[in-house]
């Protein structure tokens, strides 16, 4: 005998839990990913449309969700039980939209709050007139789900009608699981062209892995056959592993075969019987809503680990995507250094302009060409370090959100950054020339800016260009020689890994913003620890 | 056995002539490989043997997958994961339905294993029984003429095409990409072998249909099973209503004892002429294997009638997994709405209406009105009800003997747009002249053109000034450099340095084209540009280095123009003025002259005012001249280096695109396209 006493503490645990649940988040799109979202979503569904309502408040009716294929007669079925049409039926598929939810006039108040399905919106017909304008529909976007109130249920049960599971409409096959995840009892409607097709099987095995109480109606069989088919049906289940689930066969009647009518009550006496049994029993009663809930409570040592597996995967993959970023930035500048010593800035422009100065070209415009040189360097480094981080996460499913793909033009803006960088540097350069010149004193005191070109050729000619250090140490002095190239590579250095830090930030940006971290894991992890814990 | 397993592998497209000629005689099945005609008598007997043992293995594997088809509802999953992925990925994502598939894999595991052995030996054996019948047929009518099936001219053309840009494609897009296409051209070809007064009909269907009694009512007699146990029927059965479809059904994989004839004499069948008509197992049932039977046997008829009932018309399984795919194919479709007579007075036409909108949701042209497109129909299999009108359509149909063309095409349409993303992306791709002009640019920037230019400028003018300088000035200068010998004043003996041209910026500028010119490009395609501008690049910066050597290097001084010596001279007499005129005073202060102060100052003014001007005045002659010099020697660097980018990168890029766009016209053709895709 299941018991179901709940400690306060377990509920704690609980609602922690799904807490937990909620923040998690899959924003990498991986191969598991789109699953992980289902699943987190379906459980966060489960928890609070079903678990902590259940546990928190034990004496609420029994919910009966009927659920099954389009075309199954679920419709027809509900209606037939409460014994007036609640719910639309109807020969076009699929008929039901809008979820109904049938319930004695004395529950109303457990339904109409939120207690249970927060995320639907509530539409209550108070009691339409018989022959008026039937059923108004959603209609704008919104989910909503129809309460209905009928004499003719037993008090402590409600029956909901839901969409079809297989849906051409692909909302309203999440709908109709969310609103069976949510069921104290799962009817499974099918019909007998339909008892062997695949969807509703899926169906049953899931009721089975989750030990939700759970009956199914064979619904629509012909009179001739009755016995053959129920026969049939019941060998499939009974192979499935379901064989103990309560079946009931409802034939096809010819007055309310497709929509509009009733079905007489004698159709459905057993399991409007069976029903009623379940919600004015307290026996039966607790046991059917201990058994679901159980079954919810164990099925998270499964699907915990799952979406805990999950957040570590889109962590792992966080982290490659890092990797690569930091790798290739890491070797471009590697190699901006390399290149630097071997003095590749000297080349082109600026090595004509060397070789022409000080004849034919002044220090400015050699400092200018430089510069230019220089910021040339950089921003082929940035460029190659994208591209390579772009061909890294090309490898990288993960690489493929939209957040990460969705770039900026990076161009045009990398070569303003860097452009603006490189200028500072000139800047500062040409400070510490003129200190130095100035330090220098006496009656010919240098040109601050022959100064600075000086150095910066020294600094980014490499070892191609000792006569620059030569004529530098002509001009202020051995000693002041040394110690502003020292000072002007310090200063090239600092410039130099600062633009790239700043690039590679810029590169990570997205993905940080993303937030991928390796916490959710460890604290879902946690959160069902403690859980077990509890129970 | 393994002969008849030879005749197993048969199925598989081998494509090549020995392929087709063994398909020509495809009732020659049991030809051992050592026998080289493919049909003989002495094989017909050697090959009954193993024929006959492969009958008997029939008979139990046959059981065997009778009771796994009931038992097996667990396996469902188990195909989603190996049969069709994307498909099942795309339809199968009900919350509910997709937890369940994990459960219980080491009994599906077992499961599937006993299934596949079951299913082997009833293919093997199936093969063998095909060859037995064919055998017992083909003799009383081996004679008759078959008339291979005759693509119309533009469908040919557009299949040689795209056997070309699949061929053309192969170095460039890998085997899986391709697969699908290679399949439907071999599927075009072996189709075009066989009959083509016979056209293949598929009645598809969820279980519980009414496939097989609509089977039956076509055919006018009880051929199929038809049960209320779903699901019912199990493997295809094909009825002919004419000869020579033999090498068709073969091509089914239908074994002989499935083959049936219609009754005799019943109204219509001379009607259908030519139809063979084959009852498909479900596709939506929780046996894997029928919707397996089912996808492979679709493939390969040429036409459809998907059979729906009033309960099933709207399933997810049918449109997402079938209906949308096949959307091309709405001309060679039959959709029929079956068991009418469960629906109530205006019901069925609500029902046939709703239908008729979930198609043309599903992007199925109806066909109505005479426009060409999918025939939609209600009927009732059980009471006749609309049979007729299916009959009457199905015969115009077959009659036309247009559907395995269409089908063709269509395949070949569908086939072809799945390959989109690898030809075109929608978007304008090449090399303009702008891109063009940037790498020039760049590749003079790398080199220095512009500087060298101004350098070149400034050492011309230089000169001039030196040569037309006065030469008191040129005596200063000499002294000066007399004075401070070898520090930096004068011009360093350029050594021949290794690195001249900026990497960086040829670097730069490379992949700056290669972005330029992919833009536009599908992926493949793409990579292609990149790694021929990749290939290209290497040793460019070396050859700049030498082109920039040779470009300024050997003509050492810059020439001198015709007026030098003129300004030369015209220095040279201001000097002498002034000589003169200072002698002259000196010789009027010495007495020797008499004393005229006038005349020689005036001279010594003149030489000492006009050697200045005579300066400043070739200075400014100087200055065009010098200009040109200037821009002469950068546009001498540029065009070197704009010309060894050229060979180098720009040509190997221009042609690979040319490659691309060749291929891209050529895909535009195989979609039947007048305009170039883009």
């Amino acid at each position: 005998m299941v018991t179901l006493d709940v400690r306060p503490q377990l509920l704690d645990a609980l609602s922690a839990l799904r807490d937990r649940v909620a923040a998690v988040r899959y924003p990498l799109p991986l191969a598991g990913a789109p699953r992980a979202r289902a699943n987190r979503d379906e459980l966060l569904a489960q928890l609070d449309d079903y678990l902590v309502p259940r546990l928190r408040e034990p004496e609420a009716p029994l919910l009966a969700v009927v659920g099954g294929s389009t075309g199954a007669g679920k419709s027809t079925l509900v209606n037939s039980l409460v014994g007036r049409r609640v719910s639309e039926a109807g020969v076009l598929r699929p008929t039901t939209r809008t979820p109904v939810l049938v319930c004695h006039p004395g529950d109303h108040h457990w339904f109409s709050g939120m207690r249970v399905l927060p995320h639907l919106t509530r539409a209550w017909v108070p009691r339409r007139e018989p022959g008026g304008e039937p059923f108004p529909d959603g209609g704008d976007g919104r989910r909503v789900l129809r309460i209905e109130t009928a004499d003719s249920l037993p008090p402590g049960l409600a029956l909901l009608d839901a969409p079809d599971v297989d849906s051409l409409i692909t909302e309203n096959r999440v709908l109709a699981a969310e609103l069976i995840s949510a069921a104290d009892i799962w009817v499974m409607v099918t019909t007998a062209a339909r008892y062997a097709d695949a969807v509703p099987w899926h169906l049953l095995r899931t009721a089975k892995q989750h030990r939700a109480t759970l009956i199914t109606v064979l619904d629509r069989v012909p009179h001739q056959v009755v016995s053959e088919v129920s026969r049939q049906y019941g060998a499939l289940l009974a192979k499935a592993g379901l064989g103990e689930v309560p079946r009931f066969t409802v034939p096809e009647l010819p007055e309310s075969a497709w929509g509009g009518g009733l079905l007489p009550a004698t159709a459905v006496a057993p399991l409007r019987s069976w029903l009623t049994h379940q919600a004015t029993d307290p026996g039966a009663r607790h046991q059917a809503m201990a058994r679901t809930a159980h079954g919810v409570l164990d099925s998270l040592r499964a699907r915990m680990p799952e979406l805990a597996g999950a957040a570590a995967a889109q962590y792992a993959a966080a982290l490659r995507l890092t990797a690569a970023v930091d790798t290739a930035y890491d070797r471009e500048h590697t190699r901006v250094k390399r290149s630097l010593q071997s003095g590749a800035v000297l080349a082109g422009d600026a090595l004509k302009r060397w070789r022409g100065y000080p004849l034919d070209c002044t220090a400015g415009e050699l400092l200018d060409a430089l510069v230019e040189s220089l910021a040339a360097l950089l921003l082929c480094a940035v460029i190659a370090a994208d591209q390579c981080v772009d061909d890294a996460w090309r490898r990288e499913p993960a690489a493929g959100a939209p957040e990460l793909t969705r770039r900026d033009p990076v161009l045009e803006s990398a070569e303003h950054r860097i452009g603006m960088a490189v200028r500072r540097w000139r800047r500062v350069l040409e400070e510490y020339a003129e200190e130095e010149a100035r330090d220098l004193g006496g009656s010919t005191t240098p040109d601050p800016e022959a100064l600075a070109a000086l150095v910066a050729t020294a600094l980014l000619g490499g070892r191609r260009v000792r006569s620059a250090g030569e004529r530098l140490a002509e001009l202020i002095g051995a000693h002041g020689a040394l110690r502003l190239r020292d000072r002007g590579g310090r200063l090239l250095t600092e410039y130099l890994g600062r633009a790239l830090r700043v690039e590679r930030e810029r590169r990570l940006a997205p993905l940080e913003a993303l937030d991928v971290t390796p916490e959710p894991q460890v604290e879902l992890i946690a959160a069902l620890s403690v859980l077990q814990k509890e129970r | 056995m393994t002969a008849v397993t030879a005749v197993t592998d048969r199925t598989d497209h081998d494509g090549g002539e020995k392929g087709a000629r063994a398909r020509v005689h495809p009732d020659a099945p049991a030809s051992r490989p050592d026998d080289p005609p493919p049909r003989s008598d002495g094989t017909a007997s050697r090959g009954d043997a193993p024929a006959q043992t492969g009958a008997d293995a029939d008979a139990d594997a046959d059981a065997d997958a009778g009771t796994e088809t009931e038992a097996e509802v667990d396996a469902y999953a188990h195909a989603d994961a190996e049969g069709r992925p994307r498909d099942g990925s795309q339809w199968d994502d009900g919350l509910i339905a997709r937890r369940a598939t994990d459960e219980e894999p080491a009994q599906q595991a077992t499961q599937t294993a006993q299934t596949g052995q079951a299913e082997q030996a009833g293919q093997t054996a199936q093969a063998a029984q095909a060859a037995q019948g064919d055998l017992a047929k083909s003799g009383p009518t081996g004679t008759q003429i078959v008339f291979p099936v005759a693509y119309d001219v533009p469908l040919r053309s557009r299949l040689d095409e795209f056997r070309e840009l699949v061929g053309v494609s192969r170095a460039r897009l890998d085997s899986g990409t391709l697969a699908e296409a290679g399949r439907v051209l071999d599927e075009a070809a072996a189709r075009r072998r066989l009959s083509g007064q016979h056209t293949v009909v598929a009645l598809a269907g969820a279980t519980g249909s009414g496939k097989s009694t609509l089977f039956n009512a076509l055919a006018g007699a009880p051929l199929s099973d038809t049960g209320l146990r779903r699901p019912t029927t199990a493997t295809p059965i094909v009825c002919s209503w004419s000869d020579g479809a033999g090498s068709l059904i073969d091509r089914l994989g239908v074994p002989g004892r499935l083959r049936r004839r219609p009754l005799e004499g019943v109204e219509g069948e001379s009607a259908l002429r030519g139809l063979v008509l084959v009852d498909l197992p479900d596709h939506d049932s929780a046996a894997v294997q029928h919707r397996e039977q089912v996808d492979r046997i679709l493939a390969l008829v040429d036409a459809v009638i998907w059979v729906v009932d009033p309960e099933k018309y709207a399933d997810a399984v049918l449109h997402e997994r079938y209906l949308r795919p096949l959307a091309g194919h709405a001309e060679v479709m039959f959709v029929v709405l079956n068991q009418v007579d469960r629906l109530p007075g205006e019901a069925a036409h609500q029902v046939l209406d709703d239908l008729r909108r979930l198609l043309d949701e599903d992007g199925i042209a109806v066909g109505e009105y005479g426009e060409p497109g999918a025939t939609v129909l209600a009927l009732s299999a059980l009471t006749g009800d609309g049979v007729g009108e299916l009959r009457e359509a199905l015969g115009r149909f077959v009659a036309e003997q247009g559907a395995p063309a269409r089908r063709v095409a269509a395949d070949l349409d569908a086939a072809a747009w799945r390959l989109r993303s690898a030809y075109a992306t929608g978007e304008r791709s090449g090399l303009g002249e702008e891109a063009r002009d940037d790498f020039a640019a760049r590749l003079a920037d790398a080199v220095g053109a512009s500087a060298a230019g101004e350098a070149a400028e400034r050492a011309w003018l230089r000169n001039a000034n030196r040569a037309c300088g006065t030469p008191w000035l040129r005596l200063w200068r000499w002294l000066q450099s007399r004075r401070e010998p070898s520090t930096g004043r004068l011009i360093l003996p350029v050594p021949a340095e290794e690195e001249a041209t900026a990497r960086q910026r040829v670097e730069q500028a490379v992949r700056t084209l290669s972005e330029r010119a992919v833009a536009g490009l599908p992926d493949p395609w793409a990579q292609a540009v990149r790694e021929a501008a990749l290939h290209g690049s290497q040793g460019l910066p070396e050859a700049l280095d030498g082109l920039a050597a040779r470009a300024t290097g050997p003509q050492g001084r810059p020439p001198r123009p015709g007026w030098w010596p003129v300004a030369v001279l015209a220095q040279a007499c201001m000097t002498l003025l002034q000589v003169l005129g200072g002698l002259w005073l000196v010789a009027q202060i010495a007495g020797v002259l008499p004393p005229n102060l006038g005349v020689p100052a005036l001279l010594m003014a003149m030489g000492i005012v006009g050697g200045p001007v005579v300066e400043w005045g070739s200075r400014l002659a100087a200055r065009g001249p010098a200009r040109r010099y200037g821009l002469e020697a950068e546009h001498r660097l540029r065009e070197a280096a704009a010309g060894c980018g050229r060979t180098r990168v720009l040509e190997p890029v221009a042609a690979e695109l040319l490659r691309y766009q060749e291929v891209r016209e050529q895909y535009g053709r195989v979609l039947g396209m007048t305009t170039v895709v883009r």
